[in-house]
C-alpha cells in the first residue's frame, strides 16, 4: 500500500512542469511561472490554488419526481469529501447539474465564484469521472489524445496520465476489451488530463479489485492531502469512503441529510461490540442495568452483542464488574450505523424538516 | 475565451482518424461508385438499358454523376460523427471539455466538411478513372471539360454537403441507427413516392433529392433547380438540421 501511494507520488512528479503554467484564472501563469515550476519539481504541495466548491439550492425535477431538492453544500480544498446517499438519492444528478451538463430548475455551483460553464479552461481546473464509457474500437491512449487535442493540451499528457493511474501497458488496447476497473482508471486519467484543482468522481470503486480500490484510496488522500485538491467522491455505501474522506455529505431522496466531517459524524453514535465471556448473563445483566441494550449472540451461549456503547466503555464495565472476557470487539461501525439511520430510515429523519415531503419515486 | 474552435476540430479529427468508420465507408463508396460506373459503361449503347452510346454528352454525364450515388455513405459519416456521442457516451467527457456545446456542433461541422472534402475527391477519383479507362477501352473517353467538369464539381460537392447534412440531423436525431434508417427511409423511400405521384410532384425540386439531382446531371424530364440554385438549397437544409440540432444540443440534458 505505501509502494502504491508512492508510486502515485512519482507519477505526479514527473508530470507536474507541464502543470504549472495551467492556472486558475491565468493571471498569475506569467512571470511567477518559472518560480513555480523550480519549487514543484521538489514537490507541488503549495503550488495549486485551493478552489472551493460551493452549491446552492440546487433544484430539478424530472417530470413529477423532483430529483434534488434545494440541495447546498460546500466542498473545501484539501480534503477529500465523500457524497453519500442511497441509490437515487440524486447524487449523480447533483453532479452533473454542478459540471453543467443538466441544466438545474433553480440552484447554482461555483468553483471558487464561478459556474463551471463559464470557467475559462474547464479540464484545466475542473476533472470529472462520470461514467467510464468510451468509443469500444478507440484506443484508451488515442481515447486520452482526444480531449488533450480539446483542451488545447500536449498529446503526450496522455501518456502521463496513462502512467498515473497504472494503464500504461495497456494503452494502445481498445477500450471496449477493458475490465470495469480499467475503465474506471481510464476515466479518472481523463479527468487528470488538464492536472485540475478539483476532481469529481462518482462512484470510482465500482468495479475495481480489492487491490484497486486501495490503490484509488491512496491516490486521492495523495491529491487531497499532499497537493491540496478539492476532491469530491460519490458512493453509496459508507464504508468505501469511511478510509478516505475527511467530510461526508449525505443526500437522501434529493435532500441534504447532514454534512460535516467524519469525526462529528462520528460522535453522533457509536456501533455495536461483540463480546464473549464464560460470564456472559452476568455481564449482560450489569449492562442493562444502566440500561444498555443487549442482545444474545446467534450461535453462541457465550457471545452477546453491546449496542450503543464503544468497544473501551464494555471494557472497562466488565473490568470494573470482575467479569472475564474471552473476546471484545466493534461488529459495526458507529459511522455505518449512522450512515443507515439517516439515510434508510427517511421518516425518522424528516421530522427535522417540517416541509419534508416524500417523493418514493427517486429514493 | 473558453475553448478554441480550432482545438475542438482537431479533436473531431482524432476521433474520426482513431476508428475505422471512415475507411470504411470510403471503401464502400468507393466500390459502389466503381460498380455503377462499370455498370453503366458497359450497358452504354445497349438498346435495353436506354442509356446512349459510349462518346455521347449523356451518357459521359450520366457515368460521371455515378459518385453522387455515394451521398448516401457520406450522410451516413456525418450522422455517425455526431450520433457516436450520445451512442458511446462520450458526449458527456465532450461536453465537459467544452460546455459551449454549440461550440462543439460548429468544429463537427468544419472537421467532417474538411475531411469529406478529400474523401469525395477520392470517390470522385474512381469514377473518372474507371469511366476513363472502360469508355476509352470502348472507343471514346471523356473529357474532362466544360458540362462534364461541371458534373463532377456538383457531385464532389453534393458528397459534402450531404456530410454537413448527416451532422445535423445526427445532432438533432441523436440515436444513431433512428437517424441512419431515417435518413435512408426519407431518401429512398420518401421521396421516391413523392416526386412519383402528381400531386407532389412540384414540391420533389425543393426536397434534397430533387436539389441532388439539379446539381448533378439529370435527363429526367422533371422539373428542377439549376446546379447552383440546387446547390444552395442541399446547404441550406444541411446548414438548418445543423443550426438546429445545436439549439437542442445546448438545450438538452446530458444524462
Amino acid at each position: 500500500m505505501p509502494g502504491v501511494t508512492l508510486a502515485a507520488a512519482q507519477g505526479w512528479s514527473t508530470c507536474s512542469p507541464r502543470t504549472v503554467p495551467v492556472r486558475l484564472d491565468g493571471s498569475d501563469a506569467g512571470p511567477t511561472g518559472a518560480s513555480e515550476e523550480d519549487e514543484i519539481s521538489s514537490g507541488r504541495s503549495t503550488a495549486l490554488d485551493p478552489v472551493r466548491v460551493d452549491v446552492s439550492g440546487l433544484t430539478k425535477n424530472f417530470g413529477s419526481v423532483r430529483a434534488v431538492d434545494d440541495l447546498s453544500f460546500t466542498v473545501e480544498p484539501g480534503q477529500v469529501t465523500g457524497f453519500l446517499g442511497p441509490n437515487g438519492a440524486g447524487k449523480t444528478t447533483t453532479l452533473r447539474m454542478a459540471l453543467g451538463l443538466i441544466t438545474p430548475d433553480r440552484g447554482t455551483t461555483t468553483f471558487n465564484g464561478t459556474p463551471y460553464a463559464a470557467l475559462p479552461e474547464p479540464t484545466r481546473q475542473v476533472g470529472a469521472v462520470l461514467e467510464t464509457a468510451f468509443h469500444p474500437a478507440r484506443s484508451g491512449r488515442n481515447h486520452l489524445r482526444v480531449y488533450c487535442r480539446a483542451a488545447g493540451l500536449p498529446t503526450s499528457r496522455a501518456d502521463e496520465v496513462l502512467e498515473q493511474v497504472g494503464l500504461g501497458p495497456a494503452g494502445n488496447r481498445k477500450a471496449g476489451g477493458y475490465s470495469l476497473g480499467m475503465r474506471q482508471r481510464l476515466g479518472l486519467a481523463t479527468a487528470l488530463l488538464g492536472d485540475p484543482a478539483v476532481l469529481v468522481l462518482d462512484e470510482p470503486a465500482n468495479g475495481l479489485d480489492p487491490e484497486g480500490i486501495q490503490w484509488l484510496r491512496g491516490f486521492l488522500r495523495h491529491l487531497a492531502h499532499d497537493q491540496g485538491r478539492t476532491v469530491l467522491v460519490s458512493s453509496h455505501l459508507l464504508a468505501e469512503v469511511e478510509q478516505t474522506a475527511d467530510r461526508v455529505v449525505i443526500v437522501g431522496a434529493g435532500r441534504l441529510v447532514r454534512q460535516g466531517s467524519l469525526t462529528e459524524l462520528r460522535a453522533g453514535s457509536v456501533g455495536s461490540v461483540l463480546v464473549r465471556s464464560p460470564q456472559a448473563t452476568a455481564l449482560a445483566e450489569l449492562l442493562r442495568a444502566t440500561g444498555t441494550s443487549v442482545d444474545a449472540t446467534d450461535g453462541s451461549a457465550a457471545g452477546i452483542t453491546v449496542n450503543g456503547l464503544p468497544v473501551e466503555e464494555v471494557g472497562r464495565r466488565a473490568f470494573a464488574g470482575g467479569i472475564e472476557l474471552h473476546e471484545l470487539r466493534a461488529q459495526t461501525s458507529g459511522l455505518e450505523e449512522v450512515y443507515f439511520r439517516l439515510t434508510a430510515g427517511q421518516e425518522q429523519y424528516a421530522a427535522d424538516h417540517s416541509d419534508t415531503a416524500a417523493t418514493p419515486g427517486v429514493s | 475565451m473558453g475553448t478554441a474552435i480550432p482545438r475542438l476540430v482537431r479533436a473531431e479529427w482524432t476521433k474520426l482518424l482513431t476508428t475505422r468508420v471512415w475507411i470504411g465507408l470510403l471503401l464502400g463508396a468507393c466500390l459502389m461508385v466503381g460498380a455503377f460506373a462499370t455498370l453503366f459503361t458497359a450497358f452504354a449503347g445497349n438498346d435495353d438499358s436506354g442509356i446512349a452510346p459510349v462518346g455521347t454528352a449523356t451518357y459521359e454525364q450520366l457515368a460521371l454523376a455515378v459518385s453522387a450515388n455515394a451521398t448516401i455513405l457520406f450522410i451516413v459519416l456525418g450522422i455517425i460523427g455526431t450520433t457516436q456521442e450520445y451512442r458511446h457516451r462520450t458526449a458527456t467527457p465532450t461536453f465537459l471539455a467544452s460546455p459551449h456545446r454549440g461550440r462543439v456542433v460548429i468544429a463537427k461541422l468544419l472537421a467532417y466538411v474538411a475531411a469529406a472534402a478529400p474523401m469525395a475527391l477520392v470517390v470522385i477519383a474512381v469514377d473518372v478513372l474507371v469511366v476513363t479507362v472502360y469508355a476509352g477501352a470502348k472507343g471514346a473517353a471523356p473529357s474532362l471539360t466544360g458540362d462534364n467538369l461541371r458534373v463532377l464539381v456538383g457531385a464532389w460537392a453534393a458528397l459534402v454537403i450531404y456530410t454537413v447534412i448527416g451532422v445535423g440531423v445526427g445532432a438533432l436525431l441523436r440515436n444513431q441507427v433512428g437517424a441512419i434508417v431515417g435518413a435512408l427511409v426519407y431518401l429512398f423511400v420518401v421521396e421516391g413516392i413523392i416526386s412519383s405521384i402528381p400531386a407532389t410532384q412540384g414540391a420533389y425540386k425543393w426536397l434534397p433529392g430533387g436539389a441532388l439531382e439539379a446539381m448533378t446531371a439529370t435527363f429526367n424530364q422533371t422539373d428542377l433547380l439549376s446546379a447552383w440554385q440546387g446547390g444552395l438549397l442541399l446547404l441550406v437544409y444541411g446548414v438548418a438540421a445543423a443550426v438546429l440540432g445545436t439549439v437542442l444540443a445546448v438545450r438538452r440534458d446530458v444524462v
